[in-house]
């Protein structure tokens, strides 16, 4: 039977922010639609007003003409409408069984029954009896996936299904989407990758501000023309020149990088060795969990790890904590923002204090300067163009791409010698990893060097000289990134070989 | 010899008896605790069943109504918590702090006129067996029902939270409140559920207190024992079954070093007294090394505040 879902006038607004802002939008099994937006689009609130998850201040669902009151996620389950999170509703400390089985009406037996027949149907392999937090990103979405294939619905929607996944595992979702459409089940499909939606999608919604801006057949749509519907303006390209001169001097040098821990949810490392050289761009691909974040804290030096050498500009620094190697030009950046790299509660100023390097004279006769560090953290908002200049404002209230453009300003202030940077530009929208993205090109230009830990392959391919790919705590060979290509770099992120 | 094997008998008889409110306030707080909801107030809700079990011996002259009411007065004062931390998103920590201060204060009040009344004999169930049978006479007969509810208790809490679904859901909303409720799960509801049922064990500990081991009402009667409790669904991982053992051992070396201070030992009394919970603590942390099995019994949400998206 075919199945039609009908949207109309949907309004959600929270204080100070129209998330959907009259929403009205139909569609019909048989087709996958992408919904296209930048973060803050509006994407996600009416996915979540679709899975019942909130509900909204004004507008209707139809799902085949019916009208649903869709007050809570049962009801969304009720109505066969699936749903897969970006961030997974999966209880990590649960087997995948047990997390199936929890909202299951048959009986254990019987259901491991039909869930095998789905692993089979769909040439799905997990084991059942596993503990979720042991499966990698591929893995659990799959789970999340056989969850909504067990109620059998009629409208599957997946909320950036590929963020966490790498090529390989995304063509896999690629091609089970495309089973799912063609068994009717009705698709759609939010992202902000322009590529995704060209090759999946039949139709695309683009979203901005709330806002349904236009709606199109995707045979008629080009990257460009996506891409500017979604940012409403015009979008500089950005493409480095790759520069691989072999005499550079060596500028940081790591040896017998090895990390052992007993907490299952680290990795450990495998004798990582490697170099940079001055003014050069050495990406680290991976998908996450592999190692990056341990990878990220020794060199940080968060970690300190027996017999591991680091020389950094001629001295061993091995041994030295964080604080101690700002002071001799390294600077970080790391991936979460919010907990790791800036504390939310204070004030612009105050972060901007936080990493007190010894020249700045911040801090005298243990009294703070607040003149000069807010001085300095004005600086910073202008030549980094963070949208504001209250350096008093607390900076849970900037956005994602202010914040981390803050971050970014705040290290490079100093005119280090190595920037270390982890997933920079993760779920920023696209006009801030353009910035993002300048900006660092722009620091390899000064014949200054990066180190950039990145999940995402389009930006290692875009901004580094040299790539090499960690898997389960080892690090491949490295090569210089005008050899490399996405499906080499996947293949190696799966844990593949490509000699 | 054969005294002292009789002896020996006996001695492990009251280690058992001068466990079980440790067990039944544990095993309480551990369901509490793996729907992810830190409640501090263990000894407060103790206390409270302590002094509404005597006062309604005394009212009613029934032990029936007693133990019953002793556990709803446990309910009823962790349904204030419940009330605090569910409905209007208070602080776990403080919540629970603050309930134990006020149980401690109410139950003083209350118990002022039951002091120094005698309590009653609670039956005892085998009573014949254990004179006649040596040795696993005193262990296995002759105790209150509450004893051997108190032990198979951690037992059923084991299967409750393995094998049920209800059990499966507990956990769930331990490991992560907001997928549960994306799930369709009452998040709120579990919580409540697990709040009340924690506090109508701890009521039962504190019954068990004033009607069985020592049957009399005194203020302060729990004397930190609901702290102990606490500490020992953590130091178990929250296990049910490592909480029995942890419970066993503490009641046992408690008695073991009162006859060590009895017999003269020439130990400081002080260390004898810090024995137990030395001991307890050394033992569980031995017994619970595997870092693996930690990170999967410990509910992850613990003590956070969960509210729902609307």
């Amino acid at each position: 039977m075919a199945t039609d879902l009908r949207i109309s006038n949907i309004s959600k607004i929270y204080p100070g922010c129209i998330a959907n802002d009259n929403v009205s939008l139909q569609f019909k099994s048989g087709k996958i639609y992408a919904l296209l937006g930048e973060n803050g689009a509006g994407k996600s609130t009416l996915v979540k007003i679709l899975s019942g998850v909130i509900s909204p201040d004004n507008g209707e669902v139809y799902l085949n003409e019916k009208n649903l009151k869709l007050s809570s996620p049962l009801d969304a389950k009720k109505n066969k409408i699936g749903m897969v999170f970006q961030h997974f509703n999966l209880f990590e400390t649960l087997s995948v069984f047990e997390n199936l089985s929890i909202d299951a009406t048959e009986d254990n037996k019987s259901l491991r029954v039909k869930i095998n027949e789905i692993l089979k149907k769909y040439n799905f392999s997990i084991d059942l009896d596993v503990p979720v937090l042991n499966l990698s990103a591929g893995q659990k979405q799959k789970v999340e996936i056989i969850r909504c294939l067990l109620r059998s619905p009629k409208v599957l929607i997946m909320d950036e299904p590929t963020s966490v996944l790498t090529e390989q595992e995304t063509e896999e979702l690629f091609i089970s989407l495309k089973k799912f459409c063609d068994e009717g089940i009705l698709i759609i499909y939010i992202t902000h990758k322009l590529k995704e939606v060209l090759s999946l999608c039949d139709e695309v919604a683009v979203m901005r501000k709330g806002k349904v801006v236009s709606v199109s057949q995707t045979q008629n749509e080009k990257v460009e023309t996506l891409a500017n519907k979604m940012v409403g303006q015009k979008l500089a390209k950005i493409k480095k020149k790759i520069n691989i001169s072999k005499n550079k001097d060596e500028i940081f040098k790591v040896k017998h990088l090895n990390f052992y821990s007993d907490d299952p949810f680290e990795t450990n490392l495998v004798n990582l060795n490697f170099s940079v050289k001055k003014g050069e761009c050495l990406g680290i691909a991976g998908i996450s969990g592999n190692g990056q974040n341990e990878l990220f804290q020794i060199l940080s030096g968060e970690i300190i790890t027996p017999n591991t050498s680091i020389i950094f500009r001629n001295k061993e620094i091995a041994k030295l904590n964080p604080k101690q190697r700002r002071e001799y030009l390294m600077a970080f950046s790391p991936e979460d923002r919010i907990s790791q790299a800036a504390v939310p509660e204070l004030k612009i100023y105050e972060n901007v204090a936080l990493n007190n390097f010894k020249s700045s004279n911040f801090f005298e006769k243990g009294l703070v300067n607040e003149r000069k560090i807010k001085e300095h953290s004005k600086k910073i908002l202008s030549d980094f163009s963070v949208n504001t200049d209250n350096v008093e404002l607390k900076s849970q209230f900037l956005s994602g791409g202010n914040l981390q453009k803050l971050i970014l300003g705040r290290e490079l202030i100093t005119a280090p010698e190595l920037l270390i940077c982890y997933n920079p530009t993760w779920g920023l929208d696209v006009g801030a990893i353009n910035y993002i993205h300048e900006t660092l090109i722009k620091i390899n230009d000064q014949e200054k060097s990066t180190i950039l830990i990145s999940t995402d392959t389009e930006e290692l391919l875009k901004l580094s000289d040299r790539i090499a790919v960690i898997y389960k705590g080892k690090l491949s060979k490295i090569m210089p990134s005008d050899e490399v290509t996405p499906e080499k770099l996947g293949i190696l992120m799966g844990g593949g070989s490509i000699d | 010899m054969s005294l002292d094997i009789s002896f020996i008998g006996i001695l492990i008889g009251s280690i058992m008896a001068s466990s079980v409110p440790l067990i039944l306030a544990a095993s309480g707080e551990l369901i509490t605790e793996r729907s992810g909801v830190l409640n501090l107030g263990v000894e407060g809700m103790m206390i409270i069943g302590a002094i509404s079990g005597f006062a309604l011996m005394v009212i009613t002259d029934n032990l029936f109504i007693a133990i019953i009411g002793s556990m709803l007065s446990g309910v009823v004062i962790s349904l204030i918590f419940g009330f605090l931390t569910q409905s209007l998103l208070t602080n776990h920590v403080a919540t629970g702090l603050a309930l134990t201060i006020f149980g401690i204060g109410l139950s003083a009040m209350l118990g002022k006129d039951f002091v120094g009344i005698p309590g009653k004999d609670f039956p005892i169930l085998f009573s014949s067996l254990r004179e006649s049978i040596p040795f696993f006479g005193p262990i296995l007969f002759g105790h209150s029902i509450i004893l051997y509810f108190a032990f198979v208790l951690p037992f059923l809490t084991s299967y409750f939270l393995k094998k049920t679904k209800l059990g499966l859901i507990v956990r769930a909303v331990g490991d992560s409140p907001v997928s549960a409720s994306n799930q369709g799960i009452n998040v709120v509801l579990v919580r409540y559920c697990c709040i009340l049922y924690g506090g109508g064990m701890c009521g039962l500990a504190g019954a068990y207190l004033s009607l069985i081991y020592t049957p009399q009402w005194i203020e302060n009667m729990t004397a930190g024992r609901g702290w102990i409790a606490l500490a020992l669904v953590v130091f178990a991982t929250w296990s049910p079954i490592k909480v029995l053992i942890g419970a066993i051992i503490f009641g046992g070396i408690s008695i073991l070093q009162l006859h060590m201070q009895a017999v003269g030992f020439r130990i400081p009394v002080q260390f004898l007294i810090a024995l137990p919970y030395l001991m307890t603590i050394i033992v569980l942390v031995v017994i619970s090394r595997d870092s693996r099995k930690i990170k999967l019994n410990t509910p992850t949400s613990l003590g956070r505040i969960f509210y729902k998206e609307k």
